[in-house]
C-alpha cells in the first residue's frame, strides 16, 4: 500500500514540478499586476495590451512565417535526403549519415557563427561587399538546423518499409518517380509529419541562429527581423519581463495543448471511413 | 513468328558489382502456358534469374527475348510481366480493393489518333526514340559486355533510331480504364482467388493465406503474359501450403498464363510444375519434367536434391554390370568398362527379400515411422543404406536386400568437384569426411556469421546462435584444391590413400586416391604418380564448401 502511494506520488510530484511554473504563469496572465505575486483582481487587461502591442504582434507574425516556410523547406530537403540516402550504397550512405549528424550533435553557437562567417565571406567575395543579412539568410539558418532532424525522423520509416514495395509498384506499371509518391511516400508519411512538427518547434523557439543570421525584412520592414525569442531577449536586457508576455505564453501553451490532443484523438480513432466508391462496388456486385 | 516460345533466355549471365557470378550462361526456352519451376538451394541464382525476367536486374551478358523481342534492358514497368513477391509486398496504406486495382489504374489503352476529317494521324515516334536512346546509354555503360558485341548492339540501335526517324507511324492517344471496367476486373480477380467479401479490408487485418491470395489477385488482374512467383508459399504453414499448391496449379490451368515459379522445396516443384530447372551455383544442372528429373537425375547433385536417395561410388565391371556396396549389380545403363560412376538408388527401389534371394545383407540400425511407411537405415559394413518399406522389421535384425536393375541409376561421375554426401560436423567444428576430420570454415553455413569462443556460430545481427555438432552436411572439394603430400607420416596429412586411377588430360593428370574406407578423392596434378602409390592429402579450410542437409533453424540454440 505504502509502496503504491510512493510510486504514484513520484509521478505526480514530477508532473507538478514540470507544470507548476506554467500554471502560475497562466493564472497571473489574468490580472494586470506588473509583478507576479501580487493579485490585482481578475481582468483581461494584459490580453488587450498584448493584441494592442504592435511590437509583439509583429514578432509573432515573423516567428510564424519563418517557422512555416523553414519547416516546409526542411521537410522537403530532409525527406528527399533520407529517401536518396536509403538507396545509396553502404559506404556513401554511412558518409551521408555522418555529415547529417554534425549539425545535430554540434553546439548551436558553432553552427550560428559558421553561418555568419559564411554569409560575410560570400557577401564579400561574390557580391562585392554587399550585406547579405536578410530574411533569406535567416531562413537558410533555420533550414540548416531543422533539416537534419527531418532526415532522422524519416530514416527509420524507410528502414521499416518492406524494400519490395517499391519494386512491386514498378512491377505493376509505375515509372520510378510515380512509384516513389504512390507507394514510398505514403509509407513514410508519419515520419515526414513528425519531422515537419519538429522543424516547426525548432524554428519557433530558436534564438541563437536567429540572432546571428537575421537582417531586415518581413513584417519588421527596414528594421532587423524581430521574432518572439529575440524580442523577449531584448526586453529582458532593459528591465523585467513585460507583463504582456504572460498572455502570449498562455496562448502558445493552449494552442500546443490543443494540437497534441487533436493528434492523439485522430490517432486513437483509427477506424477509417469506408469510402463511397467501395460501397458502390459492393452494391453493383449484389 | 518462327517458334512458339514466349520467353527465351540466351546465354544470360549476371555478374554483380563485387564480381560475384550469380547466374552463369543461362539458356532457357519457355513455351506459352507452361508452368516452369526454378529449383535449387538458396544462393543458386534462381531468384536473380527471376528478377532479370521481371526487370529488377539487367543481365550482364546475353539477352532475354519476350515473344522474340529483346527486352533485356526494358524497365519493369514496361514489361507485360507481373510478379508475386516472397513476402507479398502488399501496399499497407491501401485496402484489398485498391491493392488489386493498383495496376489497372496505371494502365493506359492506346486509341488511334484521328484528325478532324477522320484520317489517321501519322507521326514520328519520339517516345520510342527516347526509349532506344536510354537503352543505348545503358548498353554503353555495361562494363561486362565484350567490346565487339557492344559495338554490334549499339550499331543496331542506331539503325533502329534512324529508321524510326524516317518513317512516321500511327500515333495514339491513351485513355485510362473506366471505373466500371476496373470494378469488373477486380471482382473477377477476387472471385478467382476466393476472397469475394473482403475487398474493403485493410491489409493488416488479413491472415497470411489471405494476403497471399491478394498478392496473386493483384498480379493476375493485369492479365500478364507471364506470372512470376518468388517462393510465394514460403511463409505459409504446411497445410495451407499444400492447399495453395493445388489451387495455384488449378489457377494456372484455368488462366492459361505462363507461370515461372521459384522454390527451394523439391516437393513443391515436383507437384506443380510442367518443367523443372534445377540450378546450383548459377548453373543449370538439369531441365526436364518432374518425372524425368526424379527418375533420371543427371548428376549426383540433382539426385541428392530431388527426393531422398542413396548415392554411392561405383565402377563398371562388365557390360551393364556395376559394382557398389561390394556386390555386382545388373543395371540398364551402358558405360565403358572400369569407368568410375555415381550410382543413385531411391529408398523405395530397395526391397526386403527372403535370405536366399538377398543381394546384400546389413543390420537395421534405425527405424522411423513415416505414416505411409517405415524408413530404415541399414548398415552394410560402414556404409548407410536408406530403405523405405511398409513392412515392419526389428531394429538390430539382419536385413536381406535386393535391388532390381531398373532401380539403379548410373551417372557419369562429375569430375569438377568431389562431393561427399555423407559428411558430418564433429564437436571441434571440423568436417568428417571418410571418418577423418578436415579443418573447415563452419561459418559458411550461415551467411556473414562469426564464431564465438564456445564454438557456436552467431548470425550477423547476433540474434541467432547455431551449434552444428553432429550436423549432416554435403561437403564439396574442387579437384584442384586438394594438396598432395608425398610423406605419408607427415602431420599435415588429413587423409591417406592409394592411387587407384590415373588419366592424362591434356596438360595434367587426374588421379583418384582411394582411402582404406573406400572413399575416393579425385584430384588433378601436373606431377606424375604411379598406381598404388601411397600418398597423403590435405585441403585448405577455405576450400571445403559445406551445405546443410537439413534446414539451418534445426540447429539453432
Amino acid at each position: 500500500m505504502v509502496k503504491k502511494i510512493l510510486s504514484y506520488s513520484y509521478i505526480y510530484i514530477l508532473l507538478l514540478l514540470m507544470y507548476v511554473p506554467i500554471l502560475v504563469l497562466i493564472v497571473f496572465s489574468f490580472t494586470n499586476a506588473t509583478y507576479i505575486g501580487t493579485w490585482n483582481g481578475f481582468s483581461f487587461d494584459l490580453y488587450v495590451a498584448l493584441f494592442e502591442s504592435e511590437e509583439i504582434m509583429i514578432a509573432v507574425g515573423n516567428t510564424l512565417i519563418i517557422a512555416v516556410i523553414s519547416a516546409v523547406c526542411s521537410t522537403i530537403l530532409g525527406t528527399l535526403g533520407a529517401v536518396g540516402g536509403h538507396y545509396l550504397k553502404r559506404k556513401s550512405k554511412a558518409a551521408l549519415e555522418n555529415i547529417n549528424q554534425i549539425p545535430v550533435v554540434n553546439a548551436e553557437i558553432v553552427m550560428a557563427l559558421s553561418l555568419v562567417v559564411m554569409f560575410v565571406f560570400i557577401g564579400n567575395m561574390i557580391f562585392g561587399g554587399a550585406n547579405l543579412f536578410s530574411f533569406w539568410t535567416l531562413l537558410a539558418g533555420h533550414i540548416v538546423i531543422s533539416a537534419p532532424f527531418v532526415y532522422l525522423n524519416v530514416k527509420p520509416k524507410l528502414q521499416q518499409m518492406d524494400p519490395s514495395l517499391y519494386e512491386a509498384a514498378l512491377d505493376l506499371g509505375c515509372a520510378p518517380r510515380k512509384a516513389l509518391y504512390k507507394v514510398v511516400v505514403p509509407q513514410i508519411l508519419p515520419g515526414i509529419f513528425s519531422g515537419f512538427m519538429l522543424a516547426i518547434t525548432l524554428s519557433l523557439d530558436d534564438f541563437i541562429v536567429t540572432a546571428f543570421t537575421r537582417g531586415s525584412g518581413l513584417l519588421s520592414g527596414a528594421n532587423n527581423i524581430e521574432t518572439i525569442s529575440t524580442l523577449v531577449q531584448a526586453k529582458i536586457k532593459k528591465g523585467p519581463i513585460p507583463p504582456e508576455m504572460r498572455p502570449l505564453t498562455t496562448i502558445i501553451f493552449i494552442v500546443v495543448l490543443l494540437v497534441v490532443i487533436g493528434i492523439t484523438i485522430y490517432r486513437n480513432k483509427g477506424a477509417k471511413h469506408k469510402s463511397l466508391a467501395r460501397q458502390k462496388f459492393r452494391a453493383r456486385k449484389e | 513468328m518462327e517458334n512458339n516460345y514466349i520467353i527465351e533466355l540466351k546465354n544470360v549471365s549476371k555478374i554483380f558489382d563485387d564480381d560475384t557470378i550469380a547466374v552463369d550462361n543461362f539458356n532457357l526456352y519457355v513455351r506459352k502456358g507452361e508452368f516452369i519451376t526454378f529449383l535449387g538451394p538458396s544462393g543458386c541464382g534462381k531468384s536473380t534469374t527471376l528478377r532479370m525476367i521481371a526487370g529488377f536486374e539487367f543481365p550482364s551478358k546475353g539477352e532475354i527475348l519476350l515473344n522474340g523481342r529483346d527486352i533485356s534492358n526494358l524497365p519493369p514497368n514496361k514489361r507485360p510481366i507481373n510478379m508475386v513477391f516472397q513476402r507479398y509486398a502488399l501496399f499497407p496504406h491501401l485496402d484489398v480493393y485498391d491493392n488489386i486495382a493498383f495496376g489497372l489504374r496505371l494502365k493506359r489503352i492506346p486509341v488511334p489518333k484521328k484528325d478532324k476529317e477522320g484520317n489517321l494521324v501519322l507521326k514520328i515516334d519520339h517516345k520510342k526514340i527516347r526509349e532506344l536512346k536510354r537503352e543505348y546509354s545503358l548498353i554503353k555503360r555495361n562494363r561486362h559486355l565484350e567490346e565487339d558485341v557492344k559495338e554490334a548492339k549499339l550499331n543496331e540501335i542506331e539503325k533502329k533510331i534512324e529508321q524510326i526517324k524516317s518513317t512516321p507511324t500511327q500515333s495514339y492517344s491513351y485513355t485510362k480504364l473506366s471505373n466500371k471496367e476496373i470494378d469488373k476486373k477486380v471482382a473477377r480477380a477476387l472471385k478467382i482467388v476466393d476472397l469475394e467479401a473482403l475487398e474493403d479490408r485493410d491489409i493488416s487485418t488479413l491472415s497470411g493465406g489471405q494476403q497471399q491470395r491478394v498478392a496473386i489477385a493483384r498480379a493476375i488482374v493485369n492479365e500478364p503474359e507471364i506470372l512470376l512467383l518468388d517462393e510465394p508459399l514460403g511463409a505459409l504453414d504446411l497445410k495451407m501450403r499444400k492447399d495453395m499448391q493445388l489451387e495455384l496449379k488449378e489457377m494456372h490451368q484455368k488462366l492459361g498464363i505462363t507461370f515461372i515459379y521459384v522454390t527451394h522445396d523439391q516437393e513443391e516443384a515436383l507437384t506443380m510444375s510442367d518443367t523443372i530447372v534445377v540450378m546450383k551455383d548459377g548453373v543449370i544442372q538439369q531441365i526436364g519434367t518432374p518425372k524425368m528429373i526424379y527418375d533420371e537425375p543427371k548428376n549426383a547433385f540433382v539426385a541428392d536434391f530431388i527426393g531422398e536417395s542413396n548415392i554411392y561410388n561405383g565402377t563398371m565391371i562388365a557390360d551393364k554390370k556395376v559394382r557398389f556396396l561390394d556386390y555386382n549389380f545388373v543395371c540398364l545403363d551402358d558405360y565403358p568398362l572400369n569407368e568410375k560412376v555415381d550410382v543413385v538408388v531411391r529408398p523405395e527401389d530397395i526391397h526386403f527379400v527372403k535370405e536366399e534371394k538377398a543381394m546384400i545383407k546389413g543390420v537395421i540400425a534405425n527405424k522411423i515411422f513415416k505414416g505411409m511407411n517405415y524408413q530404415y537405415t541399414i548398415m552394410i559394413g560402414k556404409t548407410e543404406v536408406m530403405v523405405k518399406s511398409t513392412a515392419s522389421y526389428e531394429v538390430g535384425s539382419t536385413a536381406n536386400l535386393s535391388i532390381n536393375p531398373d532401380g539403379i541409376h548410373i551417372m557419369k561421375k562429375d569430375f569438377t568437384t568431389n562431393v561427399y554426401t555423407d559428411a558430418w560436423v564433429n564437436k571441434n567444428n571440423e568436417v568428417m569426411i571418410d571418418d577423418k576430420p578436415f579443418a573447415c570454415e563452419i561459418t559458411q553455413l550461415v551467411p556473414d556469421s562469426t564464431l564465438d569462443e564456445d564454438g557456436n556460430v552467431v548470425s550477423k545481427d547476433g540474434k541467432h546462435k547455431y551449434n552444428f555438432n553432429d550436423a549432416d552436411v554435403v561437403a564439396e572439394i574442387a579437384l584442384d584444391k586438394i594438396d598432395v603430400i608425398d610423406n605419408i607420416d607427415s602431420e599435415e596429412c588429413e587423409a591417406i590413400g592409394e592411387i587407384v586411377d590415373s588419366i592424362y588430360v591434356g596438360d595434367h593428370y587426374r588421379y583418384i586416391l582411394r582411402t582404406e574406407n573406400e572413399e575416393d578423392f579425385v584430384f588433378v596434378s601436373p606431377y606424375s604418380y604411379n598406381l598404388n602409390d601411397k600418398l597423403g592429402i590435405s585441403v585448405k579450410k577455405e576450400d571445403i564448401k559445406l551445405r546443410l542437409k537439413k534446414e539451418v533453424n534445426e540447429y539453432e540454440i
